[in-house]
């Protein structure tokens, strides 16, 4: 059933440049982030260290500034660490330029955004086959069926040729969603994906991550609503740049049911 | 099937079609610029070249005392001399209208089916044409206001009047232009040449030589023939040798089209600055996207191969436009010019090279602009990307030029933000002011060459005051010539000159080019020449001579100098002068004067005139013309022959008309940088407008009403035009200088009598107005229609 998350290839270039024979999928080392500005410098983390397993649901709570945001985006290199080190499978991610950064976020992180981030002058179907045109992963007669697959996943594929503007924001996140998987990454990011969504669609939302957790993907969640810290593996709580606390939910352990998938 | 990048790439270029207007026309119009001159060029050289060559032109010409046949064979079998040929020409009075005469120059041509040299081809009408009947040359018909078939008046030296059938016109391409000289030109045989009184002699020697390329040796053969000649008892009056395979207006059109190359890359250059600013734009509008796209794994080179993509694709929308209108302009300029100078072109098409540097330059020079911005837009984080606001806060309120404007008070709020906005994105104001300063200016700069020009004009008629000139069929009594022209009702004051041609003779016996010497009474009120060195004549002088600036120039005689003396030869004897003062050349060429009394000594013509300059009451066209028949009707009556006259007025309509040609090329240029820097501030706007939807909405949210909007983006847009406006005029001063003395020396080789036009600054303000007005009243009143709804919705 799942035969079309399988890797495709493996960039030699990008992946395995530093095997750091860690046991985690994702680990943070002490990372430290200070901005600086005109008013001055602003410490946005203070030596936080996260582990993340592989199939796990994690979800990182705290308010508005605590960091949760910075803390996803040094594990997707959208953002550099000061100091510490940024590990994703055998990959230091710290250590990429911004090129080798693109191609390996491409392959093996989906990224998903609260405000969708759609591009507005392609459809539906043409928004989740661009990653798969970027990274050149499947074959260009594959990626329409691909996409039009996904978007099916996600319940979206009678939307396909519509444009974004076209469809609503829940019908949009699951777009994005879709996006996010389209080159099988064994990772998804989402900062606030149901920030900007109402309650029944946000929870809908979320039903669709529970079910990529069940089918093996790992997933790292930014979120402040703290009620969605009960449905998912463990929830991290991060306060004024620090990790203040962990909860861990006994009943939603990570799946054994499939094989751990390799970061490429 | 398109990758969905390619997509993304068309649906912007669609999706945002004035944008993509805007950029295109901004490429088309520079490649359009390059295009129109490159062609004309290229259809210029071959076109006229291999026309000019087909009339197998002369290597030399040599006005001789009259001769026949004989010479000619002997000259044939000169070594050295591939051909030779003898013709005669000669000028007599055309009548063109009641009262109105214009001189008419007959060339007669001994076997009109054998022409060895200078070949005049038959247009229409009879060929060869009979006995007392005229061939008229085709582009100067029009000034016999005549037509084939009719039988004109013309008037010969003894004030005979005859009676000249028109059958046929032909082309004769190895005359100066009619349009310019405002001289028609007919074609006789010898028999209808004897029955007008001139006889069967020639007094014209037409020369063909060995290497006729090589303009030295044209001159050593030349000189070999003409002491040939006066070894025969004949005189040599002056050889005239051509430069070697160039039609003679060659060099007018060339550095014309020289000054117009510039114009023309100029505004290729300039486009490229609408470029710069629209993908700039573009990138800064699209920063978020280019943050999605490397979020979900673009790297940065496929981004700018994304975005260089898109400027090849306005590039080659940019050719499909400027290519067959440049190729069309050129035609019609080439054709305008062709009927100018009176040639055919060969066909109408597109010549490859001019193609292909269209083609390189509208690629080049869009992508080589764009490089930098996609560059940098490209290379952004997705950090920033995804952090960007779009809205500019960040780039108002830090500089000095912000803090300037900011304390800027007294207008009403509304005018206050048009005029911080005008300075938000500075880098983008300056590139378009740099485009609309930089056309205002060249604009200001062609009226300035215009004014300077007429200037010019009026210097040359303060240099000859006088109003008629009348020319003798022979010499008359100065004294008689004075006393009847002094006596007509009108006339105010009369001058007679002396006038001969003179050879300068170098130490090795070499003669250089003739000169016309004016013999001038040194109290002369007709000639006011400005002294640029050493004096004007004096009473009591006898071989000084005064040169104008022209003959001293290098290329006509660097051998003469202030205070030499020097050898001329005029009419064939060497005579000595002193050369005393120099005086300024305006409109000329190689001129110089010398006391009458002595210069009609060394011409045998002592008391003597051929010609005299008349100072009438009244100085308008119609006055002259009407003084002119007066004056002649009162020579005859007297008993004097007056074969040709000139007045002043129409010499001056002439000239203006030559002028004005030279201006209207300069301007369709100057029209053509305005056309860009209207496109940069259109395109300006509309990036503005963009930029600031959101700021729209929120003006819009707190009350703005539509016109409140639109006028905050039309006064900014005017703003900007008044900006480059002051700028304009201020770089047209050194602009306007260069040009006027680019123009002076290419087409009067010397500089003009500089003026820089008011009034040109003031129709250029009142033009960047009208402009910044347009350019900004569609993106003014696309931002005062969105609505509140609709800037929420924006992305």
């Amino acid at each position: 059933m799942f035969s079309w998350l399988r890797r495709q290839k493996r960039d030699e270039k990008v992946n395995g440049r530093y095997r750091h024979g860690n046991e985690h999928l994702i680990e943070a080392r002490e990372v430290v982030k200070v901005y600086e500005n005109a008013a001055g410098k602003f410490t946005a983390l203070r030596g936080v260290s996260l582990q993340v397993n592989p199939h796990e649901f994690v979800a990182v709570v705290g308010k508005s500034g605590c960091g949760k945001s910075t803390l996803v985006n040094m594990i997707t290199g959208i953002d550099r660490p000061t100091s510490g080190d940024i590990l994703v499978g055998d990959t230091a991610v710290h250590t990429l330029n911004e090129g080798q950064l693109a191609q390996w976020r491409g392959r093996n992180v989906g990224v998903i955004f609260q405000f969708f981030q759609l591009l507005p002058t392609l459809t539906v179907a043409e928004n989740v086959m661009l990653p798969m045109d970027f990274c050149n992963m499947y074959a260009p007669r594959e990626r329409r069926d691909r996409a039009l697959y996904l978007l099916e996943q996600v319940e979206m594929a009678e939307h396909a040729d519509k444009l974004p503007s076209a469809t609503s924001g829940g019908q949009q996140q699951r777009v994005a969603i879709a996006r996010a998987l389209a080159n099988d990454p064994p990772i998804l990011l989402a900062d606030e994906p149901t920030g900007n969504l109402d309650s029944k669609t946000a929870e809908s939302i979320f039903r669709l991550f529970m079910d990529l957790v069940q089918q093996g993907k790992t997933i790292v969640m930014v979120t402040h609503d703290r009620d969605l810290t009960r449905q998912v593996t463990r929830a991290v709580v991060m306060a004024d740049g620090e990790i203040v606390d962990e909860i861990v939910n006994q009943s939603v352990t990570p799946t054994t049911v499939f094989e751990p998938e390799e970061v490429r | 099937m398109l990758n969905p990048r390619w997509r993304k790439v068309i649906r912007d270029l669609w999706g945002n079609k004035t944008r993509t207007l805007l950029v295109v026309m901004s490429i088309a119009v520079g490649v359009f610029a390059v295009g129109v001159i490159v062609s004309t060029q290229i259809l210029l050289s071959t076109d006229l070249s291999a026309s000019y060559l087909a009339t197998t032109p002369s290597s030399a010409i040599l006005s001789v005392s009259p001769f026949d046949d004989d010479l000619v064979e002997t000259v044939r079998r000169m070594p050295g001399v591939l051909e030779a040929e003898g013709h005669h020409s000669m000028n007599v009075r055309l009548l063109v209208g009641p009262n109105e005469w214009r001189t008419l120059n007959l060339d007669a041509i001994q076997k009109f089916d054998d022409q060895r040299l200078n070949r005049l081809a038959p247009v229409s009408g009879a060929w060869p044409p009979p006995n007392k009947t005229v061939l008229i040359e085709r582009a100067s018909l029009g000034l016999t206001n005549a037509k084939v078939g009719d039988t004109v008046t013309v008037e010969l030296t003894d004030g005979r009047q005859l009676g000249l059938k028109i059958v046929g016109t032909a082309h004769d391409l190895n005359k100066p232009p009619a349009a310019f000289t405002g001289q028609p030109y007919g074609y006789i045989n010898y028999d209808t040449m004897e029955w007008l009184g001139f006889g069967r002699l020639h007094d014209e020697l037409r020369l063909l030589v060995e290497n006729g390329t090589d303009k030295k040796a044209v001159e050593e053969a030349a000189k070999g023939v003409s002491q040939k000649i006066e070894k025969g008892g004949r005189s040599v009056f002056f050889t005239w040798i051509p430069t070697p395979g160039k039609h003679p207006p060659d060099d007018a059109v060339q550095p014309m089209l020289l000054i117009l190359g510039v114009l023309g890359t100029l505004s290729l250059f300039l486009s490229g600055f609408l470029v710069i600013n629209t993908i700039s734009a573009l990138l800064m509008q699209q920063t978020r996207q280019i943050g999605i796209m490397k979020a979900v794994g673009a790297q940065t080179r496929q981004i700018m191969g994304l975005y260089l993509g898109m400027v090849v694709i306005f590039s080659l929308l940019a050719l499909l436009v400027a290519i067959p209108l440049g190729a069309l302009g050129a035609f019609a300029f080439v054709g305008y010019l062709a009927n100018l100078i009176n040639f055919d072109i060969q066909g109408w098409r597109i010549p490859l090279p001019s193609l292909l540097l269209q083609i390189g330059v509208g690629l080049v020079v869009p992508l080589a602009a764009s490089l930098w911005p996609i560059l940098s837009g490209a290379r952004v984080t997705v950090r920033e990307a995804l952090n960007s606001t779009g809205i500019g806060e960040r780039h108002f309120g830090h500089s000095w030029v912000d803090r300037l404007v900011e304390s800027v008070r007294g207008f009403s709020r509304p005018t206050l933000i048009s005029l911080r906005n005008t300075f938000r994105r500075k880098a983008r104001l300056g590139l378009t002011l740099f485009t609309l300063t930089l056309g205002g200016a060249v604009f200001i700069a062609v009226l300035s060459v215009h004014a300077s020009l007429m200037n010019t004009l009026d210097d040359f008629f303060a240099y000859w005051r006088y109003d008629i000139g009348l020319n003798f069929s022979r010499a008359y009594r100065t004294e008689q010539i004075t006393r009847e022209a002094l006596s007509v009702p009108g006339v105010v004051g009369a001058e007679t000159f002396a006038f001969a041609r003179a050879s300068h003779v170098h130490a090795d016996g070499k003669e250089a080019r003739p000169v016309t010497v004016l013999g001038v009474p040194p109290d002369t009120q007709i000639i006011q020449p400005k002294l640029l060195r050493g004096r004007w004549l004096l009473p009591d002088d006898e071989n000084a001579i005064v040169v104008n600036a022209t003959v001293l120039d290098p290329e006509n005689d660097p051998d003469i100098h202030l205070g030499d003396e020097v050898t001329f030869k005029i009419e064939g004897r060497d005579t000595t002068w002193r050369v005393v003062g120099v005086v300024q050349a305006v409109l000329q060429g190689p001129l110089m004067y010398a006391p009458r009394s002595y210069m009609e000594r060394v011409t045998n013509n002592v008391g003597r005139a051929g010609f005299v300059q008349i100072v009438t009451e009244q100085h308008s066209l119609a006055y002259q013309t009407q003084m002119a028949e007066s004056l002649k009707q009162h020579f005859k009556d007297a008993g004097m022959n007056v074969s040709g006259t000139e007045t002043i007025a129409s010499i001056r309509q002439q000239i203006e008309y030559q002028f004005n040609i030279l201006v209207v090329f300069l301007a369709f240029m100057a029209v053509l940088l305005a056309v860009v820097g209207g496109l940069g501030l259109m395109g300006t706007m509309s990036i503005n407008v963009l930029e600031r939807t959101r700021e729209i909405g929120v003006m819009r949210a707190i009350g703005a009403s539509d016109g409140s909007v639109l006028r905050i983006f039309l006064v900014e847009g005017v703003f900007v035009g008044m900006l480059s406006w002051g700028l304009g005029a201020l770089a047209a001063l050194p602009i306007s200088q260069v040009l006027s003395q680019a123009v002076g020396m290419a087409f009067l080789r010397a500089p003009l009598s500089y003026e820089f036009s008011t009034q040109g600054a003031l129709l250029w303000l009142g033009l960047v107005l009208v402009l910044a007005s347009g350019a900004s009243l569609l993106p003014s009143w696309h931002a005062a229609r969105l609505t509140v709804r609709d800037v929420l919705a924006y992305e």
